[in-house]
């Protein structure tokens, strides 16, 4: 099976900072990625790089089989690529019905299928389970419910690749379980999610491949349990002194 | 990575060809002999050190606070007017003279400002940002005129007058210009020792890097940015009582030195105070040079003065395209909904109503007071506010929902105006309306075109500087306005059975025109606020990276409000201009454009209806004046007005119509769901008004004792008791 996404080899400095370096990823559509590591290990800013708001230093990012690197970001959202962001991004002055109506109008714009806008933010809004506050204004809104305004939004523009920043933060336990159950079934219609997280019973519970970063560099990879039991990966989360050099 | 680099090289070049081109056009033809070009240097170092000065005030306050103070040159002004009262008229001697002023009173204005209104501004809108400091900007200007009235000329000495000077070369310098030469590397070097070798300037560099680490670092962050203002105001006084003997004491042009100071800071990237010194003294030398060689003839006459702009235009060209920046969001406090259509549409007919009936002499309380007269005089003024109405009705989906703060409007519509003497209003043509529309909408966005790839400050500055660009150089052209014409440009115009013309007979007519035309197109703004055009600019406006994201093109976006925008302010420049009737060369200066988007920001300026009660506002000093017989005290009052409006501002950032209308509506009987988000919001009001800021202020600082402790949760608790949401740790890192 061919990765929906495939960056190779990217490196991003800031000045003599060194955010990622030489770090390479495959997404493979239908199932969870985790992108997991300690704090400044660059996750953001690998983010960046996938959707275009950050330019790398170096390297390639390949999505569904064309070369997207140096794409303004706006046209890989057009190629099929959504986030949602670490700190919250929503548009806090529309309303929750109208975040999600701005980016399935948006969606017009290269989708020729015909769809109504309006009909499929009713239907969004419904899975996530938005309908009750849809015309409250977001910026109003608990965090927790702010969050899914997010997810709602880019799931809006009907992404081949769903890229979430830290989807639990913020959110209380009920909420995270309603979250993890929300990407099962996201991803078992055939969408590509990685996912950026620091709550480790949320990542082992909800993904298949997991990618460990630290300082810039992907320290480990594989299945949750293969991860959990490495040790690169236990030392960079619990700041041991370093065993593999 | 070489071959990136080329467009800019290509912009250069094109740049610097056209600059040469325009020299060699306007060379006055002195030869480049050692005599002229020392005499170029020695002036213009001299005057790019005074400007060095002022402008490395401005990126220090701007790097610490994150608020770029416009009225940093006013505040210039108004120290400089200061001084020559203590010199010239109080005899204080120059040095103790210079101790107060820059000492005492200049710290002391910044600090002010610090404690009243900047602290609260730390995290607002940069609308909201812009607006405050504008305001201070003309309320210092006005204090200026009004305690120095402008009817008296003054000169402000300049330092050793008396002297010879000192030769260089075959010139001679004089020691007032030595002593500024001198006085700005002592300035760039005090600021360089103050930044890298003291404590406080550790701090404000750390607040530069990162303004919510720095206060992990033990800096306090009201002493940081009061120090900052108090510099920043020393800076400009400096520089004003160093720019005054050579400019004259004329408040118009000291407080224009804003223009300079932030060319010079766009040229520093905002950020880099060598660089801004840097970018004064090529201010300096680039007008003198002009002045030295160049002979703009009797077309350009004006030229000369903005450089300035033109610098600043040519920087913004230059400065490295702005990040998406992300972690920016403030959520709002915004609970209310749209306004339904039918609602716009009642609105709409009241605005008729009300003006329709004090025009017809229906209200019997205005009928009977001088107020209510509705002589031409009156009725005139109605005219005049109306059409003010309608720019800052253009300002409402630019600034108010796309976030794109333009100064320029008011130049766009009187580029309008001009062009309208042109393409129609001569013979009494309307079609003429829509060519100056078609015009003026492309004009909107070249304006904004090297701004579109910055951050929104960049635009504001781009904005000011073609409203400079435009009074001194597009609108002074013989073919635009011609000097030598005199009378009235525009024949009456009919327009739907409406003669709209200057003549006494007209007047309620054209009242009446203009208060249909202004609530259709309320209305009409109303309804665009529901389609999908002012959703996307307002999602751009709260947050450029998810809109990215979305797949929202936000430079072809910003492009379509601008051009909307720009049609409008045309539209309402064929109006003012038959309003006017006729026009005079200075009919459009920067500083006139200024007021009407404050007062529209203080309205609200998320709001159209807000248009219309600036309308009211306008028309409210002229109505207390007749009504209160002219007191001296109202007349302080308005001079003050806009710095009112400013700390208005800094409290009520959302503008009066949001806070007022949440009660006013509340009041109509199918209301019940703003009487429901008036609670909700006063609830959240004082659960965002528990900031770090109060706990500082309420003295809890670390470590924390049990006391302190229980202090804190005391506080915390009346958050508890109002909101109903479990408290979450909000994003970031955990």
């Amino acid at each position: 099976m061919s990765a929906l996404l495939e960056a190779r080899d990217i490196v991003v400095r800031f000045g003599v900072l060194q955010a990622v370096s030489q770090a390479s990823l495959d997404v493979q559509p239908g199932r969870v990625t985790g992108l997991i590591g300690p704090n400044g290990a660059g996750k953001t800013t690998f983010f960046n790089v996938i959707t275009g708001l950050q330019e790398p230093t170096a390297g390639r990012v390949h999505f569904d089989g064309k070369d997207i690197t140096g794409k303004t970001p706006f046209k890989r959202a057009r190629l099929g690529i959504a986030r949602t962001f670490q700190k919250l991004e929503v548009f806090g002055s529309l309303s929750a019905r109208e975040n999600i109506l701005v980016a399935a109008e948006q969606r017009k714009t290269w989708d020729r299928s015909g769809f109504d806008p309006k009909q499929v933010t009713d239907e969004i809004l419904e899975s996530v389970g938005l309908t009750d506050v849809s015309e409250f204004m977001v910026g109003t809104l608990p965090t927790g419910t702010a969050r899914l305004v997010e997810l709602a939004r880019a799931l809006a523009t009907n992404p081949k690749l769903l890229l979430l920043d830290e989807p639990s933060s913020g959110l209380n336990e009920e909420e995270t379980e309603e979250m993890a159950a929300l990407l099962r079934r996201l991803v078992s219609t055939g969408l590509a999610v990685l996912l950026v997280e620091h709550d480790m019973s949320f990542v082992m519970g909800t993904c298949e491949y997991i990618y460990v970063l630290d300082f810039g560099s992907i320290i480990a990879t594989g299945t949750p349990t293969e991860v959990q039991n490495n040790p690169m990966v236990q030392a960079a989360y619990l700041g041991t002194e370093e065993v593999a050099s | 990575m070489r071959f990136k680099f080329s467009p800019r090289l290509i912009s250069a070049l094109v740049v610097a060809a056209i600059i040469i081109w325009v020299v060699v056009q306007n060379w006055g033809g002195k030869p480049l002999d050692s005599r002229n070009i020392s005499s170029w240097l020695v002036v213009g170092i001299a005057l790019g050190g005074a400007y060095a000065i002022t402008a490395g005030g401005l990126v220090v306050t701007y790097a610490t606070t994150g608020i770029f103070n416009f009225s940093h040159a006013a505040i210039g002004c108004f120290l400089a007017f200061f001084y020559w009262q203590l010199v010239t008229k109080n005899g204080v001697p120059v040095v103790l003279a210079i101790i107060i002023t820059l000492g005492i009173v200049a710290p002391a204005i910044g600090i002010f400002l610090d404690r009243l209104i900047m602290r609260r501004l730390r995290d607002a809108a940069l609308v909201v940002q812009l607006m405050v400091t504008v305001g201070l900007m003309l309320t210092f200007m006005g204090l200026t005129l009004t305690i120095w009235k402008p009817t008296t000329p003054r000169t402000l000495p300049q330092f050793f007058k008396d002297t010879d000077g000192v030769r260089i070369g075959e010139v001679v310098a004089t020691w007032h210009r030595i002593i500024t030469v001198v006085v700005a590397l002592a300035v760039a070097v005090f600021l360089r020792w103050l930044l890298y070798r003291t404590r406080l300037g550790i701090s404000m560099r750390a607040v530069v890097d990162s303004r919510s680490l720095a206060g992990l670092t033990g800096a306090k962050p009201s002493v940081v940015s009061g120090a900052s203002w108090a510099l920043g105001c020393i800076t400009a006084g400096l520089a004003g009582i160093l720019i005054a003997p050579e400019s004259g004491m004329v408040v118009d042009n000291l407080a224009l030195v804003i223009v300079v100071a932030s060319a010079a800071a766009a040229i520093a990237q905002l950020k880099s105070i060598p660089m801004a010194f840097v970018g004064g003294l090529i201010i300096g030398l680039a007008s003198s040079f002009s002045s030295t060689f160049m002979s703009w003839g009797k077309e350009w006459t004006y030229s000369n003065e903005a450089i300035p702009a033109v610098i600043l235009f040519i920087a913004l060209l230059f400065l490295p395209q702005a990040r998406l920046e992300t972690g920016k969001i403030r959520l709002t406090k915004r609970t209310e909904r749209l306004t339904k259509p039918w609602e716009a549409g009642l609105g709409a007919l009241v605005m008729i109503a009300i003006v329709g009936a004090w025009a017809n002499g229906w209200i019997p309380w205005f009928s009977g007071t001088n107020f209510g007269q509705r002589s031409a005089g009156w009725l005139g003024y109605g005219i005049s506010y109306f059409v003010t109405g309608l720019i800052m009705l253009s300002l409402v989906p630019l600034i108010g929902w796309a976030g794109q703060v333009s100064f320029a409007n008011f130049a766009i519509a009187g580029i309008g105006a001009v062009l309208f003497s042109h393409f129609g209003g001569q013979n009494g043509d309307p079609i003429g309306i829509l060519w100056v529309m078609l015009v003026c909408a492309p004009l909107g966005l070249v304006i904004a075109l090297p701004a579109l790839r910055l951050k929104g400050l960049y635009l504001a500055l781009a904005t000011m500087a073609f409203a400079e660009f435009a009074d001194k150089v597009i609108v002074r052209h013989p073919k635009m306005i011609d000097p030598g014409a005199t009378g009235v440009l525009y024949k009456p115009l009919e327009i739907f059975g409406f003669r709209l013309s200057t003549d006494a007979v007209d007047r309620k007519a054209f009242l009446m025109f203009l208060v249909i035309v202004f609530a259709i197109l309320f209305f009409l703004l109303e309804l665009l606020r529901r389609t999908r055009w002012a959703r996307r600019w307002i999602a751009l406006s709260d947050s450029p990276a998810a809109s990215a994201t979305v797949g929202v093109n936000l430079t072809t976006t910003k492009m379509t409000v601008f051009m909307l925008s720009g049609a409008m302010a045309g539209f309402a420049g064929c109006l003012f201009g038959l309003q006017k009737g006729a026009l005079s060369v200075d009919s459009f200066p920067l500083f006139a454009g200024l007021p009407l988007v404050l007062l529209l920001a203080v309205q609200g300026v998320r709001y159209p209806v807000a248009a219309f009660m600036g309308v009211i506002g306008l028309a409210s000093f002229p109505a207390l004046y007749q009504l209160l017989g002219k007191p001296s005290w109202l007349t302080a009052v308005e001079l003050i007005g806009p710095g009112i409006a400013a700390v208005a501002m800094a409290f009520r950032p959302e503008g009066a119509v949001f806070y007022s209308g949440r009660d006013l509506a509340g009041l109509l009987p199918w209301r019940a769901d703003a009487r429901e988000e008036k609670a909700l919001m006063v609830a959240k009001e004082r659960e965002m008004n528990i900031g770090k800021d109060e706990i500082g202020d309420m003295g809890i600082t670390r470590p924390f004792t049990p006391d302190k402790i229980a202090q804190l949760d005391r506080v915390l608790d009346i958050t508890d008791e109002v909101d109903e949401h479990p408290m979450v740790p909000t994003g970031g890192a955990s």
